[in-house]
This record gives structure tokens, sequence and C-alpha cells, in this order.
């Protein structure tokens, strides 16, 4: 019992121990935790920390990978958009008319010379055999090869011509492929402008298999040797840069991989930040991923930035190559490659325009490049270093060609407004006559600056466009309606306001010869003959709605009594002219001017006899046209065809007959009398201007001289010239002085002194000697006489000298039948 | 090959009593024209060809001409877009050249714009006549092809008559009731 207690104890004693030694072990680590604030605290608070920081880590990592992936995916989009979408806006290109030359032509006026430059072909005085584009002046010839070109309505293959000169004529025009003389070459039609979008880039598309293989060679050899190698960015590039930059301590080198630049092009703004070279390399990455190297590099070759072409950018090498050589990237030659790869650097700090030695230089350089690289062989680098820089003249766009655009663009199909006219790329082919629009433009800047010289007060104060003199001048084919020059204003940059197409201002007397169509129209009765007369003396007429009278005065505000249909036109006299208005009708003027193409709400008041009625320039032109085209109408026409971008014509503008609204005969008659007044008439400075040959003009000049119009034709064309201020205002001339010199200057230039051809005369017509002071027959013993033209059947009955008993029967039966058909 | 018309435009004009006078009245005033005062002749008469008037006129005629006659080609080979650049392109050279018109007129029926039709061929006899040219020759292309546009805008009885006198001043080209571009060429 006591060992049992002893046993007992000693367990306890053992017990007690181990307590005694857990006690101890409990105060010391009790102890220990005392001093753990320093050891085993930080511990298991650092391993909680790390936890934490794991965890956070963790999740820092999962939304930074959210945020990183959803970055990532939004560069995607925007990529995928951009590459899949539409890639490029282009605008549409207008075209002119073709210009034709023929063996007779005067190759001068025609602009022959011009035509060379504007088109981009090259001078090339060594001779020898000559490429598509190229040209070589002899003496008194004129070698070419004509680039091929396509056209919807005639496309003309390359051929390779010989024209020979005389006296500023072509007189033989020789195939030197196919030798023959040739009768007629059209020539290419000129680009004039283009619908441009919101940028204001230019490009002219190109496929990647269509571009030679040393221009991609250029550019892989200045811009990006391993593109084919890198997967849009090029990390071995990146570190020679880094180190290369390093080593400078300034930024030197850089690493941009030719993705990477279409990228920046693409979708970035240019500033260097680290943030904006993140998203380019990530962008560059993902666009390698999406597509193929040659979907990457076709983009490139239409993307890049490569110069300005005035205040238009040039984008791509297609647009590039028209650019500095005038031909299309198809048929540049190595170092034409070259010099284009060498200023994708700084297009304009190495303009070959402005600063040819230094693009030389780096042409040269990159030449060097792709002989070390084994683009091209020691030969091919020899040869393309030896030739000589040929740039084509830059053709930047006159501004007044804006304002036949903005028309243009009124005429065309609603489908082809805004948008698919700024970004679907397509060919426009117009009626523009290109050195008849810059005559124009030419004539009419010339002119209203002589009014200025002259009259100082029509000078502008200040620089606001309805403060300055302005003007505007159109000119139409008569017979086909097609417009051939349009300028609408005196700068279109200043005020884009098209006075030719959105003006309507009153016409004064250009508007009298409507009166005397109508008198003189079998379908009027005819109401006169050109030898009828007219009392010019003091009248008065009443003017329904109106208190009073309205007393028509001339402009001399003298009276000469009786005077001849001829006369008061010549003369432009208002008082016959009100008058034969009311003895006509003026609701047969009205009706008369409406078919004749006057589209203006026109009031049959007497007043409009004298030309109170606010009409548009075009509107005029036509109703000139008509009578100019033996009274058939012509629709205006300024596109003939539009094309799409890969060459399938959309719509065509057929040539329209022109519409029969007017006996030919009597607009026969209104010519006469219109050529009259060029000859002895209001218009008579036309003549002393140099001017020979058929022309029929009308002045008009409103009151206050607050609107000067000439009104136009020959055979072949028709001109509208207006001067005046678009918040009307005297221009203190008549448009004798005004309008007339910029209509003689256009037309001179255009048509040269002597005028083509003639007026045909159609049937119905007949000539008649008469005594022009009573307006009878000219009989043997007449004191004065002159030829009259009449409609057949409207020739005078009087005789001069007075035969009663001739006429007592002769005439009398005549009148009588006269009556009966209701001829008087 | 004669082109068959790809489009038919009905004429909407209304055509009545004054019409047919006026039909009359073409027919007379060509056949008067033609064949002098008293007749028409006798005779059939061989119609002009636009190549037998290449070297007439002056210069930019010639060319103009030139341009008609390689239209008139264009057409006979089916090319109707190249005809149509040859003969604006023949207008812009000269824009009074009446073959022009009467190439156009041709053309027109080709492409069934018969309203235009009558308008070139309006013109054409305008311009002819004012160039003294108002020749049985010329006359017979006018009378034929008014008939072929009367006909395809659908006023028979008038195509008729001008049809008749047509073929009996030139049986070798107008009984077949039309003008190929080779005939005019």
């Amino acid at each position: 019992m006591k060992k049992k207690k002893a046993a007992v104890r000693r367990k306890g004693a053992r017990a007690a121990g181990t307590r005694t030694r857990k006690k101890g072990a409990a105060r010391a680590a009790k102890k220990g935790a005392s001093r753990g604030s320093r050891k085993a605290q930080p511990r298991r608070r650092g391993r909680r920390l790390g936890v934490i920081l794991s965890l956070v880590l963790i999740l820092g990592a999962f939304c930074g990978g959210l945020a990183l992936s959803r970055w990532v995916l939004e560069l995607d989009d925007i990529v995928v958009a951009r590459f899949e979408g539409r890639t490029f806006s282009l605008p549409s290109r207008v075209f002119s008319a073709p210009l034709v030359l023929y063996p007779g032509a005067d190759w001068q006026r025609l602009g022959l010379a011009d035509w060379l430059l504007r088109l981009g072909y090259r001078e090339q005085p060594e001779g020898g055999r000559l490429g598509p584009g190229r040209y070589e002046w002899l003496p008194g010839a004129l070698r070419v090869h004509l680039r091929s070109f396509d056209h919807p309505a005639r496309s003309e293959p390359a051929r390779e011509l010989l024209f020979r000169f005389a006296e500023g004529q072509v007189i033989e025009i020789e195939d030197l492929r196919d030798p023959q003389a040739v009768d007629v070459v059209i020539l290419e039609p000129e680009p004039v402008s283009a619908f441009l979008g919101t940028d204001r880039e230019q490009r002219d598309l190109v496929r990647v298999d269509e571009v030679p293989p040393h221009l991609i060679d250029a550019i892989f050899a200045v811009e990006d040797q391993r593109f084919a190698a890198h997967h849009g960015v090029d990390g071995r590039r990146v570190l020679g840069a880094v180190l290369a930059n390093l080593q400078a301590g300034r930024i030197r080198q850089g690493a941009s991989t030719l993705t990477q630049q279409l990228v920046k092009n693409f979708f970035l703004t240019p500033e260097r930040t680290f943030s904006r070279k993140l998203r380019e390399a990530v962008m560059a990455l993902i666009v390698e991923a999406r597509y193929s190297k040659s979907e990457i590099l076709e983009a490139y070759l239409n993307e890049i930035y490569l110069g300005q072409r005035g205040a238009t950018a040039v984008h791509g090498v297609g647009e590039a190559s028209r650019l500095y050589f005038g031909k299309s990237a198809q048929s540049l030659t190595v170092a034409e490659a070259a010099l284009l790869a060498a200023i994708i650097q700084s297009p304009n700090g190495i303009s070959p325009h402005r600063r040819p030695e230094r693009a030389v230089t780096r042409r040269d350089l990159v030449l060097g490049l792709m002989r070390d690289q084994g683009r091209i062989s020691n030969r091919a680098h020899r040869e393309a270093l030896a030739e000589p820089l040929r740039l084509a003249t830059i053709q930047t766009e006159s501004g007044e060609v804006r304002y036949f655009l903005d028309a243009l663009s009124q005429q065309l199909p609603e489908v082809y407004a805004g948008e698919v006219l700024t970004s679907e790329g397509l060919r426009i082919y117009t009626t523009l006559d290109p050195r008849m629009q810059r005559a124009a433009a030419r004539a009419l800047r010339r002119g209203l600056e002589r009014i200025e010289a002259s009259v100082p007060e029509t000078k502008a104060k200040d620089s606001v466009p309805a403060n300055r003199l302005q003007g505007c001048l159109i000119a139409m084919r008569p017979q086909t309606g097609e417009v051939l020059a349009l300028v609408g204003g005196r700068d279109y940059g200043e005020s884009q306001f098209n006075r030719c197409t959105q003006a309507r201002r009153q016409v004064g007397s250009a508007f009298k010869p409507f009166v005397y169509v109508a008198a003189l129209d079998p379908a009027n009765g005819p109401v006169v003959t050109l030898a009828s007369l007219i009392p010019d003396e003091p009248f008065e007429v009443t003017v329904p709605g109106e208190e009073g009278f309205w007393r028509p005065e001339n402009y001399d505000r003298s009276f000469r009594g009786p005077v001849s249909v001829r006369e008061a036109l010549e003369r432009s006299l208002n008082v016959p002219a009100a008058r034969l208005g009311q003895r006509v009708g003026m609701e047969r003027v009205v009706e008369l001017a409406h078919r004749l193409g006057i589209s203006s709400p026109l009031i049959p008041v007497p007043s409009l006899a004298l030309g109170t009625a606010e009409i548009s320039p075009l509107e005029l032109t036509r109703a000139y046209a008509t009578l100019a085209n033996g009274g058939r109408r012509p629709a205006p026409r300024m596109f003939v065809d539009v094309v799409e971008k890969n060459g399938i014509a959309q719509e065509s503008q057929p040539l329209e007959a022109a519409v029969p609204v007017l006996d030919p005969a009597t607009a026969y008659l209104a010519v006469s009398l219109l050529e009259g007044v060029v000859d002895r008439g209001t218009a008579r400075r036309i003549r002393s201007a140099g001017l020979k040959g058929p022309i029929a003009a009308k002045t008009g000049t409103t009151d206050d001289e607050y609107d000067l119009w000439f009104v136009g034709f020959t055979p072949e064309l028709v001109a509208v010239v207006w001067v005046g201020f678009d918040e009307p205002g005297p221009v203190g001339m008549p448009s004798s002085r005004g309008a007339l010199p910029i209509w003689a200057e256009f037309v001179g230039e255009v048509s040269g002194s002597q005028i083509r051809g003639r007026f045909p005369q159609p049937g119905g017509i007949s000539r008649l000697e008469i005594d022009p002071k009573s307006g009878a027959r000219a009989l043997r013993g007449c004191s004065s006489r002159k030829t009259e033209i009449f409609l057949q059947g409207t020739e005078p009955l009087e005789t001069c000298p007075p035969s009663p008993a001739k006429d007592g029967s002769k005439g009398g039966f005549r009148r009588t039948l006269r009556r009966l058909f209701g001829r008087e | 090959m004669r082109l068959r018309p790809r489009r038919i435009k009905l004429a909407t004009r209304d055509f009545g009593f004054g019409s047919a006078l006026a039909t009359l009245g073409f027919i007379g005033w060509m056949v008067a024209g033609c064949a002098g005062p008293a007749k028409p002749p006798a005779a059939a008469i061989e119609p002009i060809r636009v190549s037998k008037a290449l070297g007439l006129g002056d210069p930019a005629r010639q060319a103009s001409t030139r341009l008609v006659v390689q239209g008139l080609d264009a057409d006979e080979a089916g090319q109707i877009q190249r005809a149509r650049g040859s003969y604006e392109r023949a207008l812009q050279v000269d824009p009074t050249n009446p073959y022009a018109y009467l190439a156009l007129a041709r053309h027109a029926l080709d492409v069934g714009e018969p309203n235009d039709a009558i308008d070139f061929i309006e013109q054409a006899a305008a311009l002819f006549e004012a160039e003294g040219l108002r020749q049985p020759e010329v006359g017979v292309h006018l009378i034929g092809l008014r008939a072929q546009a009367f006909e395809v805008a659908g006023r028979t009885e008038e195509s008729e008559l001008y049809f008749e006198t047509a073929a009996e001043m030139a049986p070798h080209i107008w009984q077949d009731g039309s003008l190929s571009a080779t005939e005019l060429r």
C-alpha cells in the first residue's frame, strides 16, 4: 500500500515534474512571448502578410489580367473593325472630258503642252526609246508615248506618236509603232479634282501583287528588313535601338516595324509617350496574329503618308507615284522606288520637290542598303544611282473648279450624296473642259480686278465676301448642253456660294430678246418682223394691282421716234421693248421664256419686258443655248459616267437630243438680231476686242448698275458673265464695260480671234431689200436700202417708193389672204 | 449583224391630226427637196455614206467625221459604249456635224430611244439643209430613220408611210426596214 502510494507519488511527482517543466516551458514561452514582439510575432505576421500579399497579388493579377484582357480585346475590336470594315476612305475622283487632237488643230490653243504636264508626262530630253508617259520635243514636232487609259465610253491603248507642227497647227500625226498617218487622237481625261472627306486625304489604291518587287524591297531595306520574320514587334531591333540610343544619350534610332508604323497611322495619334508605344506594340502583335503578311503589307502600301499636294495629304504608294513621277506605281523604276522608300521617314523634310539634293542623298542610301542586303545586283545599283531625278510637275487643284464640283454634286443622282462621294472611290467623268475652266477663272479674276481698278468704290474695304465685287462665268455647248466651264465666284476659299447656279438676279436687258422672239414667233402671229417700226415715244401703261402708271424710259432718257425692231434691240432701247411686250402680251413672253429654258417663276408684269425677273446664270445660258441651237433646247449636262472603284460603270448620262421648242427660222431671226447687237449695237466692243466671225450677244445692265450681264454665243459655244455684289450695290459701269471684256477675253482665249463656223440658216427664211426708214420693200428708186431677213410669208407688202396701184391690187389681195390665215 | 433595241421607251407624245399632217408635210418636204420641185425620183438612189464625207470640210469637220466612222464601226461590232464615246467626241470637235446626228439617231434606235432618235433626225435634217445638202441621198435616210423611230415608238401608221417612201427611194437599203451601221458607214 505504501509502495502503491509511493509509486503514485512518484508518478505524481513525475507528472508534477512534467507539469513543472510544462509550466516552466509555458513560462519560458510566456517569457519568449514577452520577448516575441521582437522575434516570433513578426514571423507569424510576416506569414500572414505574405498570405495577404499573395492573395492581393493573385487578386491583382486576376483583376489586372481581366483588365489587360479587356484592353487587348478592345484593341482587337478596333483592329478588326478597321481591317475588316472598309479599310480606306477613298475620295471620288472627277475627270474632265478627253482632249481630241487631229491634223489642222491648233495645238497651242488646245493646250497640248499643258496637258502633258498636267497628266504627269515627263520630258526625256536625251531622246532614245520612250517609255509610256514620256515625251520629247523635237524641232517642229513632239514625240510622245501615250499611256493607255480606261474610259467607260471609249478606252484607248498606249501608242507612241509623232506630232508634226507648223504655224501653230498639227499638220500630221504618225503612229511610230505602226507607221501610218493617224486622223484623230483622243487624249486621256485630266483628273481635275476629287470629293475629299474632312481628312483631305487622297490615295490611289494598289494591290500588293501589282506593285513592282523592287518597290517592296526598297521599303523593306530601309524600314523593316526582318518583316517576314517578326511577329509585329522586332525584339532584336528593339534591343539594338535601345543600345544605340543609350550610347548616344538620346533617341537616335527607332525600331518600329512596318506593322507598328501601320498601326500608328491607322489607329493612333503621333505623340511619343510610353503608353502610346505600348498600345502600338500590342496592336501590332494583334494585327500580325490576325492577318497575313501580305494583307498587312498591302494595307501599309496604301496607308503610309508620303507628302502633300497643296492642302491635300497624299497617302499610299499609288498616289505618291502619281504625285512625284506622274505614273502608276506599277511602272516605277528601281531608282524611283528607292526614292519613295527614302521619303517615308520624313515626306516633307525630304520632299523631292523642295529638297531634291536631300532626297537624292537618301535615295542613294536606300539603294546602297538594297544592294548590301542582296535585294538588287551591283549593276542595278549602279544604273539606279546614275538615274537623274525626273519629277512630274505638281498639279495643285485650282480652287475655282470646286464651284463646278458643287454644281456637279447637285446634278448627280441622290444616291451619290455626301459620304458616298467622299469615301467610295468613284470615278466621275464629266463634261468639263479644263482649258476653258482655267481660262474662265482667269478672265473673271482679271475682269473683276480691272473693274476695281477703274471704279475704286467697288474695292472692298474689308475681307467680308459679301462686300467684295463678285462674278460668275458659265460656258455651255449649245447643241448638247454640256457644261464646259463654270466659275461661280472669284475665290472659292472665301465664298462657296455658287453665283452661276444658286444666285437669282435681275437680268435687265438680257431678257429683252425673249420679248422680241415672242413677237417674231409665228405661233404668236407673228406680231412684228425685223423691219417693223416701233415708236420710241413716251407711253404709259397701267400695272394691275398698282396705282398710277408705269412709264418706261430709255437708258439715256431720250426718245428716237419710230425705230425698227432690229435697231431697237441692237441699241437695247427700253421703250420699244416695253411696247412690244404689251403688243405681244406678257403671258406669251413668259410662256416663251419658259419654253426656251428659264425655270424661275416669271410674273407677267409690263416691266418684265425690261428684265425685272430674277434668273440664275445657268438658266439664262440654257435659254440662249436654245436660240443658238436653232430653237432646240438642250438639257444641261455635267457628268457623263460614274464608275465604281472596281471599274464597273454605275451610272451613265448619255447625250440627250435637244428638244425642239421654237421654230428654227424664228430662232435664226433671233440669232441674226443678236449678231447685229455685236456688229452695230451695245456689244460692238466685242469687235474692237479683236474677235471676228459669227458672234451673237446681248448686254444687260440693271437699274443703278447693280447687275452687269453679258450673254453671247458662237455656233459652238454659249457663255454668260454676271458681275455684281452679293448684297446688291452699284458696280459703277455698264455691262459693255464691265462684263463684256470678261466674255471677250474668255472666248478669245478658248476659240481664238477667228471664230469657227457659221450659224446655220434653216429653211423658211427669205432675204429682201427694204427701206430701213419705213420698213417697206425697196424698189428701184428707193433712196436708202438694206437687206433684211424675214420668215417666208411675212415680207412687207408696202413698197418704197410707194406704188398705190400695185399695192392697191396685189397687196390688198395678199393682205386679205394674210388676214384669213391669221397673219395680221 | 444589226443590234436589236435593248430598251424601248414608248413615245409619250400626243399624235393626232396635226402629227399626221406633219408626217405628210415632212415627206413632201423631203421628197420635194430631194427630187426637185416636181416629182420623186423614178430610179433608186444611192444614199449617202459617212465615209464619203471623210475628206470634206475644215480640219475639225474632217476629224469629227472620222470619229463618226469609228463610232459606226464600233456600233457594227456591238460596242455600244465605244460607239457612244466616238459620237460624243465627234460632237466635241464639231457640234454642227450633221453626220454625227445622223449616226446618233441610228444609234439611239439601237438602244431603244426613239424619241431621242427623232430629235437627232430633226437636228441632222436642219444641219444638212443649212449646209445645202438637201438631196435625196440624204433625205432617204432621214425618212427611213423616222420610219424606224415611229415603229419603235408604236406609231405604226406614220411608220408605214415613211417606210414605203424610203423603200421606194433606196430599196436595197430600206427594204428590210432598218439601216445598219455598215450601210451608213
